[in-house]
């Protein structure tokens, strides 16, 4: 294993070096912070190689503007002061942007140094709001990201409830002491009466407190059509249990909190025919040949933090192209009016007020106790 | 609705009953609080899971054991670590502070030795529910209900209505005129660890046939533990009658007020019990109720 991740390395440097030799006069330079060691470095080793191969290949086809693009890997650890450090020295090299990190932990304090030094940084899959907007709500100008925030799903899932399930009426179940749980309720509520459903019921809970009969029971009275319940872990599983033993039979939608393979297990035939959102990854179609080229180069199984590295290059390259020149502050403007880019993750628009993605979640579906892939969905602007 | 929620009160106040009368028997022999008491539920709860999944026993045998170690466990908590404060003559909070070291000790081997992710049992019972006159009862509340109710009685006869149990009141009465008078105090501070050690076990094992098996599943000995308070500390009766009161309410303010609020309703029903009636429903009137 770690000959195989040497020879990785070795190649990935390869990569890096040889890619620059064909306009050897211009090049523009991005930036990739990710853990390159330690204990999450799987996924930091992985955003940087998906983003070397994507940059190879646009500089095989002739590169961007008339240069080429050259990946410059900077080890944050995962940590916030380590992944300041790398974000300083890449701005000290003359990068025009930079990619990362996977943790909000890290890009919340590395916002205000990129919009102060007026360097896009590009997020992968951190998902805090606060990345992207401060404490008040003020958009960080320099701050965007690819994967979506937790709530949108919330959003996704309406939508979906509505124009693929049919459904008229939903009820949910909120976790009060979570954030997440709140955040995905919220965004379901404003998105499932805007597209003129009706929510039936609302009521709160809270991790650990097992018991849900006595809201599950005010459910039953007002039969609704779906049951939106956010949470994570075992409790979903005894929600839908709890459920199903006082006779509802109303399916029922979550987040990504419920791609958990045992506790659907632990669930039995109660979350059959339910369904969640994740963030897309390998399961869609289009990805098949960065897979394999990706496999066939690393001789390793990419994450999904390389689809990420993949689109946050191509995205760059798009608004490069489209700003006409290679000045990040002009980049940041075409960054920011991006509309239909289409990256192996899905289509992509983004909100300017705050500098989230609206693109696709994937939806999940429970058939015979296993997760089944049903397809990608994004609500209509 | 107002049926079905009665019912779900009914089988959530069965569960929290066996714990509160736990609380109950040792306060009233030592006059403190057993802070480990719900992770004694856990560990049995853990005896059980684990009997089941890894040594493949059936379910009555490991029953058996988690009832069993549950108690052993107790009388560990007595013999080892409570006995030796008390031999110290120290003050009863060096009793509660111990429990307290004891119930996060317990709550952290199971993290180190089982891992933090839940367990859960296979399906025992061969059906999950049945409706009747519209409102739906699931099986294993029935198998709760009638498990805590046997286990209640007993205990009940067993403190009013025997020599033994004669023998309790009057330690938990006055230990030293007991003891003056010849009654083996320890034997019994240590037979009544035993008894509620099972108690707490039995509730585990309920608890964890409901809602899976996890390091925190004794928090729930909290809700237990305003019962007892409810019911008065130190009573059994009323520990009884406080954890069925306190699961109806529960039930009845997630369904008629807000769910949201059910958690401040119960602390705050204790606040107001220390404030205006600290003897409880049917307890005696104490100075001390920590």
């Amino acid at each position: 294993m770690r000959k195989l991740l040497l020879l990785g390395l070795a190649l990935s440097v390869f990569v890096a070096f040889a890619a620059p030799g064909m306009a050897a006069e211009k090049v523009i330079k991005i930036g990739y912070i990710g853990a390159l060691t330690g204990d999450t470095a799987v996924w930091g080793q992985a955003g940087l190689n998906g983003m070397k191969l994507t940059a190879k290949k646009v500089n095989d086809a002739g590169g961007v503007l008339g240069s080429a693009i050259e990946v410059i890997g900077m080890d944050g650890k995962g940590k916030p002061e380590d992944s300041l450090n790398a974000l300083s020295k890449l701005i000290d090299m003359g990068v025009i942007a930079v990619v990362g990190t996977n943790f909000s932990s890290c890009n919340i304090p590395m916002a205000p140094v990129a919009t102060a030094k007026k360097i896009p940084l590009l997020a992968t899959a951190a998902s805090d709001p606060k990345v992207t907007v401060d404490e008040t709500g003020k958009l960080l100008e320099y701050s965007f990201r690819i994967g979506f925030i937790d709530p949108f799903q919330g959003r996704v899932l309406a939508a979906f409830a509505i124009e693929k399930l049919g459904a008229k009426t939903a009820a949910i179940l909120t976790d009060i002491g979570s954030d997440y749980s709140y955040g995905l309720s919220s965004y379901f509520e404003e998105e499932f009466r805007k597209l003129g459903g009706k929510i039936v019921a609302s009521e709160q809970g809270r991790a650990g407190d097992n018991d849900y009969r006595a809201q599950l029971s005010k459910f039953k009275t007002v039969n609704p059509d779906v049951i939106l319940v956010p949470w994570i872990d075992k409790d979903v599983a005894l929600i839908a249990k709890q459920a199903r033993e006082l006779g509802i039979k109303a399916a029922f939608m979550g987040g990504d909190g419920w791609d958990n393979q045992d506790m659907i297990t632990m669930a039995g035939a109660a979350l059959e025919g339910g369904y969640y959102t994740s963030q897309p990854s390998f399961g869609r179609e289009v990805t098949k040949p960065y897979y394999d080229e990706y496999v066939k180069t690393y001789n390793i199984k990419p994450e999904t933090e390389a689809l990420f590295g993949h689109d946050a290059v191509m995205w760059i390259v798009d608004a490069l192209k489209r700003a006409g020149k290679a000045d990040s502050v002009a980049l940041k403007g075409a960054l920011e009016n991006t509309t239909g880019f289409e990256g192996l993750m899905g289509t992509m628009n983004i909100e300017k007020k705050t500098h989230n993605p609206v693109k696709p979640c994937s939806v999940m579906t429970i058939k015979g106790g296993k997760i089944v892939y049903v397809g990608d969905f994004m609500p209509k602007n | 609705m107002l049926a079905q929620q009665l019912i779900n009160g009914l089988s959530v106040g069965g569960i929290y009953a066996l714990l509160s009368t736990g609380y109950a028997l040792i306060y009233s022999l030592l006059g403190f609080s057993n802070w480990a008491h719900g992770e004694v539920a856990m560990l049995g709860a853990y005896i059980a899971v684990m009997s089941v999944i890894a040594a493949k026993l059936p379910f009555v045998a490991s029953l058996a054991l988690a009832l069993a170690g549950a108690a052993l466990i107790s009388l560990v908590n007595e013999k080892f670590f409570y006995r030796h404060i008390r031999n110290n003559n120290s003050p009863t909070m060096f009793l509660m502070i111990a429990a307290m070291g004891l119930s996060t000790t317990y709550k952290n081997l199971i993290v180190v030795l089982v891992g933090p992710k839940f367990k859960y049992f296979p399906q025992i019972l061969p059906f999950e529910s049945f409706e009747f006159c519209g409102i739906n009862v699931g099986v294993l509340d029935i198998f709760s209900i009638v498990v805590s109710l046997a286990a209640i009685v007993l205990l009940d006869v067993l403190i009013y209505h025997t020599k033994f149990g004669l023998g309790i009141r009057g330690c938990a009465s006055d230990s030293v005129t007991a003891e003056l008078l010849g009654v083996n105090v320890n034997r019994y501070i240590l037979i009544v660890f035993l008894l509620a050690g099972g108690l707490a076990g039995c509730a585990g094992v309920l608890l964890g046939m409901k809602y899976t098996v996890y390091p925190s599943l004794g928090n729930v000995a909290l809700k237990a533990f305003i019962a007892s308070v409810f019911g008065g500390l130190g009573s059994i009766r009323g520990a009884i009658l406080g954890a069925f009161m306190i699961g109806i309410l529960e039930t009845l303010v997630s369904a008629y007020v807000s769910s949201g609020l059910r958690d401040l309703f119960t602390f705050g029903l204790l606040i107001a019990i220390l404030l205006i009636r600290p003897e409880g429903l049917l307890g005696k009137s104490v100075e001390q109720k920590s």
